[in-house]
């Protein structure tokens, strides 16, 4: 029965991915994004262990593996309560994911250097804020050392000075706490594990949220939420393609999120999650240590045979 | 949070007004446009640290200067960026824009805010 450890993580990764997000939403925006951000992780490790050590078991009865690592093939084989079967699909199911999330990384790293390039290319004079001239509605944080604020001149122009000050705010706010990296780090893990699916837009919602919050303490909230109507109806001139096509959504919670007074932490929301997270990196210690006392057993067996 | 902000922040509310403002602008026109914020001497002085970036050009406007924002690499500036949001996918991603694309459905809900908003400005 104790063998069924090795599963649990696997279990309590889909739980957290299907959890997280609510709690989320009823947690300060920091906090979540770092609930979010920080359990995806540890929760992709944990169920990548899971599966790590069900394709390990298969690996070891290979007799060259056995050997290398001096333990018998027959005891293993009695021992081990992995069926080969279930082994098989654990060693397939990790190379395609492993791949995956490689891949991923790979494009997201690839596009975060371009946008640090595009930044260093701005010219020094050229502050925290670069304007460009169109007729276009626009406004983005673009990572970097420095990083940059991109805004047309035709949204600046659309808003008034308190207004302008909250849009500031909020990119200010995405490039110092580096929220680039939160959605990187997220998109890889939901790679490695598809049961964290939906965390990526969760953490884009609330990346944004927390923007949103840090602009309405200098700002004020109804700047803030003033700001977004204004750019959000002011018309874009096509919808854009991919990932962001989601995002138009979250707009509108964000003002309704700013309409209310800013969420209070209440530890208890977070408690969920974040046992369910500690139980998962628990039951893969315990896990790799079940293992880890099958192989001395093994190990033990052959000696004995030698003597 | 921040009791005092950094100069770089002004700087950018600063150039912010000038572009907004669409012609130039004196120390004391900013100084009205940004509201009762900031003083006036901070003014002048992000205005001068801003001219000597080259970042701003001024002309003599009767006893002031009058200052409005230079646009250089600006064509370029704008192709590079529609380039980048025009890729989409990842490229977009590590772009965290203000206001994503908005669908039909968005557009009304956001409307509908608007409109109770300006109700309760009314009252």
């Amino acid at each position: 029965m104790t063998h069924l450890v090795v599963y649990l993580p696997l279990v309590l990764a889909g739980l957290f991915g299907s959890l997280a997000p609510g709690a989320a939403r009823r947690l300060p925006p920091r906090i979540a994004t770092w609930l979010l951000s920080g359990g995806a992780v540890l929760a992709a490790t944990a169920a990548g262990t899971s599966l790590a050590l069900l394709a390990f078991t298969l690996l070891a009865m290979d007799p060259e593996v056995a050997e290398q690592g001096g333990w018998s093939q027959a005891a293993l084989r009695q021992n081990d309560p992995v069926a080969v079967p279930v082994a098989a699909v654990a060693l397939a199911g990790l190379t395609v994911l492993v791949a995956c999330a490689l891949r991923v990384a790979v494009r997201r790293i690839r596009a975060l250097r371009q946008a640090y390039r595009l930044a260093a290319g701005m010219r020094e004079r050229a502050g925290e804020l670069v304007v460009v001239p169109s007729g276009e509605r626009e406004a983005f944080a673009l990572p970097g050392r420095p990083g940059r604020i991109v805004i047309t001149s035709t949204t600046l122009r659309s808003l008034d000075a308190a207004q302008r000050k909250a849009l500031l705010a909020h990119e200010r706010a995405h490039l110092v706490h580096r929220h680039h990296l939160h959605q990187a780090v997220v998109t890889v893990a939901a790679a490695l594990n598809p049961l964290l699916f939906r965390l990526p837009a969760a953490t884009r919602l609330s990346c944004e949220r927390w923007a949103d919050e840090d602009a309405a303490d200098g700002a004020g909230r109804s700047a803030v939420a003033e700001a977004l109507l204004r750019l959000g109806l002011g018309g874009h001139s096509e919808p854009m393609p991919g990932a962001l096509a989601a995002r138009g959504a979250d707009v509108a919670t964000r003002v309704q999120a700013l309409r209310r007074p800013a969420i209070r932490l209440r530890v208890w929301r977070a408690a969920l999650p974040v046992g369910v997270v500690v139980t998962a990196l628990a039951a893969s210690a315990v896990a790799v240590d079940q293992i880890h006392t099958l192989l001395e057993l093994a190990q033990a067996a052959t000696q004995a045979a030698l003597r | 949070m921040r009791i005092r902000r950094a100069a770089g922040d002004l700087e950018s509310e600063v150039l912010a007004a000038l572009w907004a403002a669409g012609r130039p602008l004196t120390a004391g026109e900013v100084c009205d446009q940004l509201g009762a914020e900031l003083a006036y001497n901070t003014v002048q002085t992000i205005l001068a640290r801003l001219y000597s970036k080259g970042a701003v050009r001024r002309e003599q406007a009767g006893r002031a200067h009058a200052y409005s924002p230079v646009l250089d690499d600006a064509g370029l500036l704008a192709q590079r960026m529609r380039a980048v949001l025009d890729k989409g996918g990842d490229h977009a991603a590590v772009l965290t824009r203000f206001v994503g694309a908005l669908d039909a459905e968005d557009e009304r809900v956001l409307a509908e805010l608007l409109g109770r908003q300006s109700r309760r400005g009314k009252r």
